[in-house]
């Protein structure tokens, strides 16, 4: 039994669109890449009074109990507007995690938090490496009844901005995941110069930071919230490749050279042909992971990394051609295509590299030998 | 409606067919003309066709659930609406005359072959130059055929010809349905890069062809050969669809397996090649399957059309890899591997060849789809006879 029915899903992804349509446009987006945080509260809000936050979240903490069918339909429209914000960290990574936990009071005192939208969540799940699924460089220590937090996170998204952040840690041996109050003492934060000024990225410090565990939560559930974040990314790079495209194919048919639109020429068009397989390739493959997870199917994780690296190098290809097809008007900051471009490469290293995934997209083909 | 329907041809086939034998309820032996007969009457072969012409005028739904209920008694005879190219042809495009003489005959029998593709035409297929010179009621047809398929087991041939070299060239072509059992029409087989022989050349000299077998109308049979290749294509498209259907639930795809059996999976570079492989495939195998669910709810996928140009990335890519996998064994076609790698790797051509190159292809997306301006052809006003030709 899906929570949501097709027209539902349309709605609430048609809600968001006009949201995003009349507060996160071009302009507002360049705008907002000036400031220090990267971050609309207004846009966050909105967002928040929809419901949006509690997507993933069931009806018993406030959300509305929708799938990662939901979240990858919206995450198209988020792409198409390059819209940054902790949205994939506390709405979709957090929530997995939080579901997870068999302290139950500290996931209801979480979710609610996150569907009344007063708790914004950081994921801290690598260090240096950047990839996810390599150990992580903090450890967790149990000392006179609380536990401390020492090392180095790094690329913690929005960091900055909020309030809660859930921590992958070594502990004991094995692997954990601690709840941390931004507040607390010991944390320093710092911004990364990021090419893709679409995207806030911190390293973040711990010293002896006093955290709460989140029980039951370890290796395991961490894949689980990777591929998670793997598909919501993967339907943010979809919206954004179809966006661009479809601005690259309208300026085919307008701008003209040699007395003719240049989508006439075949050196153009059978690019762009080859162009609308490669996005509907990760069209289809990110709708299909979010199925594949939303039903617990046994290929969920095949699926995940098969959305994972072609959607995020299918983006970036995307993005790279529509600036040649474009020619001289693309290269300059004026137009938008570079900005799509350069948070394509993000995407590429976000969570896990492209290479990783494609490895480990075999690895999982392998078990059929 | 659908389940009163499955009803009803399930009645039928219980008196009709008797599916532990595979042949007609009180018969001895298939008796294909015979069976095929009786579905054609019956309006289950082209249950989508008017009523005037052994159909139903039933919904493309309501089609499904006849086809369904014939594959599970493996009873012949369903889809002749969506399969059999000449007689859809002549349905869609013929004279009433013409079908009340052919159609029924087309449906139960003879195989018809596809007589397009010309030594100086293909690509360009309107480049076709087989002339048709009018001799009382008959048309008499010169020319040469190329890559026709069936040509020898065929008794009737869709003929694309021209009939004026003055006009240009989408104005002087006529399409018949053309008698391939007469002294005149010469088969000969084409050794292809494969070592296979599906098709064939066509050599006509002085052959004749009636006057009422033209399809649509003199001269404006560009029009009426549009209609046949769009249902040349669709069927092109539900091939590939076929072909690439591998779930994540099937054994392991062969290029693994492959991969596998010589120890070539701990490169990591090469494992990054393997990959990207089976990604290709599967990423077609989902797309189409997007297609399917599209066409049933809006009746309709442009996603289709972009299976034919990914089958190529997937079969030259899947093909060399092998080789890779193989190493210098390759050379050597004693063994299987090498023998099934070298003659994918020629066949792979087939799909990115035939049926419109990969270019075509391109175009056809780019313009159909994505609705990006035609090319200039520098000959398309001009008069046919003054176009240049080479090569």
């Amino acid at each position: 039994m899906e929570a949501f029915s097709v027209e539902d899903r349309q709605a609430m992804c048609d809600t968001f669109s006009r949201l995003l349509q009349d507060m996160a446009d071009e302009p507002k987006l360049r705008q907002l890449l000036i400031t220090e945080s990267g971050f609309d509260q207004s846009v966050w809000g909105k967002m928040s009074q929809l419901g949006l936050m509690g997507i993933l979240i069931g009806p018993e903490h406030g959300g509305v109990g929708g799938s990662l069918v939901e979240v990858e339909a919206l995450m198209e429209h988020a792409g198409a507007y390059l819209y940054g914000g902790p949205f994939i960290s506390t709405c979709v990574i957090a929530p997995t995690i939080l579901s997870a936990c068999s302290d139950e009071s500290l996931a209801e005192e979480c979710l609610r938090a996150i569907t009344e939208g007063s708790a914004i969540f950081s994921v801290a799940g690598c260090g240096s490496s950047g990839a996810w699924d390599l150990p992580p460089e903090v450890q967790a220590v149990f000392v006179d009844q609380s536990w401390l937090l020492t090392g180095t996170a790094d690329f913690v998204s929005y960091a900055a901005v909020a309030n809660q952040c859930l921590v992958y840690a070594n502990v004991d041996g094995g692997k954990g995941v601690f709840l941390v109050d931004m507040n607390e003492n010991g944390i320093a934060l710092t911004p990364h110069n990021t090419d893709d000024a679409t995207i806030r990225l911190s390293s973040m410090s711990l010293d002896a930071v006093v955290a709460r565990q989140v029980a039951g939560v370890g290796e395991e559930v961490m894949e689980e919230a990777l591929q998670v974040a793997l598909v919501a990314l993967a339907g943010e790079q979809v919206g954004a490749a179809r966006r661009i495209f479809e601005i690259t194919i309208e300026y085919l048919k307008t701008r003209h050279q040699f007395g003719q639109p240049i989508g006439s020429f075949q050196a153009l068009k059978h690019i762009a042909a080859d162009l609308l397989i490669e996005l509907e390739s990760a069209s289809s493959a990110a709708q299909h992971a979010a199925r594949a997870i939303a039903a617990g199917s046994d290929d969920r994780k095949l699926m995940s990394c098969l959305a994972g690296f072609t959607c995020a190098d299918n983006y970036r290809k995307i993005t790279a051609d529509a600036i040649q097809l474009h020619g001289g008007i693309a290269y300059t900051m004026e137009h938008p295509a570079h900005l799509f471009w350069r948070r394509a490469q993000t995407g590429q290293w976000l969570y896990c590299s492209s290479d990783t995934l494609r490895d480990n997209y075999l690895a999982e083909m392998e078990k059929m030998l | 409606m659908s389940d009163a329907l499955r009803e009803e041809v399930e009645n039928w086939l219980q008196r009709h067919w008797d599916s532990d034998n595979l042949r007609a309820v009180d018969t001895e032996i298939y008796d294909e003309k015979r069976w095929l007969s009786e579905v054609v009457d019956a309006g289950y072969a082209t249950p989508t066709w008017s009523k005037a012409w052994f159909g139903r005028e039933l919904s493309q739904r309501e089609a499904r659930v006849i086809e369904k209920t014939f594959q599970k008694h493996r009873a012949p005879g369903w889809g002749k609406d969506r399969f059999s190219l000449g007689a859809i042809t002549l349905y869609k495009m013929g004279s009433e005359a013409l079908k009340a003489e052919l159609l029924r005959e087309l449906l139960i029998g003879p195989i018809c072959c596809l007589l397009y593709s010309e030594p100086g035409a293909g690509s360009d297929l309107a480049g076709i130059r087989t002339r048709a010179v009018k001799d009382g009621d008959e048309f008499i047809i010169n020319g040469q055929k190329v890559w026709t398929s069936n040509a020898q087991e065929a008794e009737y041939g869709m003929l694309l010809t021209r009939t004026d070299f003055d006009v240009p060239k989408h104005q002087g072509i006529t399409f018949f349905i053309f008698p391939m059992k007469q002294e005149g029409v010469e088969v000969r087989p084409i050794n292809q890069i494969t070592r296979e022989s599906e098709f064939n050349e066509v050599f006509i000299s002085n052959a004749r062809v009636s006057e009422r077998y033209i399809i649509g109308d003199y001269n404006k049979g560009w029009k009426s050969f549009q209609a046949a290749i769009a249902s040349e294509r669709l069927i092109m498209g539900m091939g590939v669809t076929a072909r690439s259907g591998m779930s994540s639930h099937s054994k392991a795809p062969a290029l693994l397996r492959l991969a596998h059996k010589y120890d070539r999976l701990k490169e990591p570079a090469l494992r990054q090649e393997i990959a990207q492989a089976l990604a290709y495939r599967q990423l077609n195998s989902l797309t189409m399957q997007r297609a399917v669910e599209e066409i049933k709810t809006n009746g309709m996928s442009s996603l289709m059309s972009l299976g034919k140009l990914s089958m190529s990335r997937i079969q030259h890519g899947e093909a060399r890899l092998s080789g890779t996998i193989l190493g210098p064994r390759v050379l050597v076609n004693d063994t299987e591997d090498a023998r099934h790698a070298n003659f994918d790797a020629a066949k792979a051509y087939m799909n990115s060849i035939g049926g419109g190159t990969d270019q075509i292809q391109r175009n056809i997306i780019a313009e159909r789809i994505l609705g990006l301006p035609r090319s200039n052809d520098v000959d398309r006003e001009i008069p046919f006879k003054e176009i240049k030709t080479g090569g």
